[in-house]
């Protein structure tokens, strides 16, 4: 991993810290959609939900492409799995450590009492 | 990609049969550190503690190919509730990021929870406003003080 990918990646948990744009990412999990359509299934207005859009372009999550009048939406899970392989690393690290904690905090009540 | 989708912090949860203050002082005991931040391949720890806020810590765990060095500075310290800590090390790039312990009383158990979340650079940056706010407001409040 390089500076490019490290930096690419805090853009993502940027991103994915938000559940609106959660929501977003997980609606064109089932299928692409234009703009406008997402902006419907969403209770707030056009401009925040293309603000969104653009933080979510911004991080590598979305691509849009033109088609006449329409722009589309299709998600790109690349980041995504980036994203969740450094979330995996630390999950095992941890798990590893408070069961660690677990023993040395065990013992050490044993060999008090 | 699920799971990322519904966070973007690593979050594991154990519940261990000991007081919250046994396993809150285990994370700033640079000799019980030294005992428990030692993953597998880790033949040894030393841990160097500053246990106040603002104060920084340096876990090096020795491996195979190695030391590697874990670093960071406590935001918080609420003894018996809740640690959190910046931490940078290879694994993040040397980045800091923000891990959040809570320690939460369940019957005569504690039920540890670790957050582990990159930092966003906006939130460095409040972060920095905050504290320059803060020093002028000291600086505001010294003023008055003099003058009056």
């Amino acid at each position: 991993m390089g500076e490019y990918q490290s930096s690419r990646l805090d853009g993502v948990f940027n991103a994915l810290r938000d559940p609106t744009r959660r929501a977003i990412l997980a609606r064109l999990t089932d299928a692409d959609a234009r703009v406008t359509d997402v902006a419907s299934e969403f209770p707030i207005s056009l401009n925040s939900i293309s603000k969104h859009i653009r933080m979510l372009e911004r991080a590598g999550l979305l691509r849009r492409s033109i088609a006449g009048r329409d722009h589309v939406l299709s998600l790109n899970a690349t980041p995504l799995a980036e994203a969740q392989a450094w979330i995996e690393k630390y999950r095992r690290f941890w798990e590893g450590r408070l069961a660690a904690l677990e023993h040395y905090v065990t013992n050490k009540k044993r060999k008090r009492e | 990609m699920n799971a990322t989708l519904a966070s973007a912090a690593v979050v594991v949860r154990r519940t261990i049969a000991a007081s919250a203050e046994e396993l809150f002082d285990a994370w700033l005991d640079p000799e019980a550190l030294a005992m428990w931040m030692r993953p597998g391949t880790i033949r040894s720890t030393v841990a160097k503690v500053e246990p106040h806020v603002g104060g920084s810590y340096e876990i090096t765990m020795l491996g195979q190919s190695g030391p590697i060095v874990h670093k960071g500075v406590y935001r918080q310290i609420e003894r018996p509730k809740r640690l959190v800590f910046t931490w940078a090390s290879p694994g993040t790039e040397l980045r800091d990021t923000l891990v959040t312990v809570d320690f939460v009383c369940v019957d005569k158990r504690t039920e540890v929870i670790v957050t582990h979340e990159q930092l966003p650079e906006s939130a460095k940056s409040a972060h920095s406003i905050g504290w320059t706010r803060g020093l002028e407001h000291l600086d505001e409040a010294c003023a008055q003080g003099l003058l009056k």
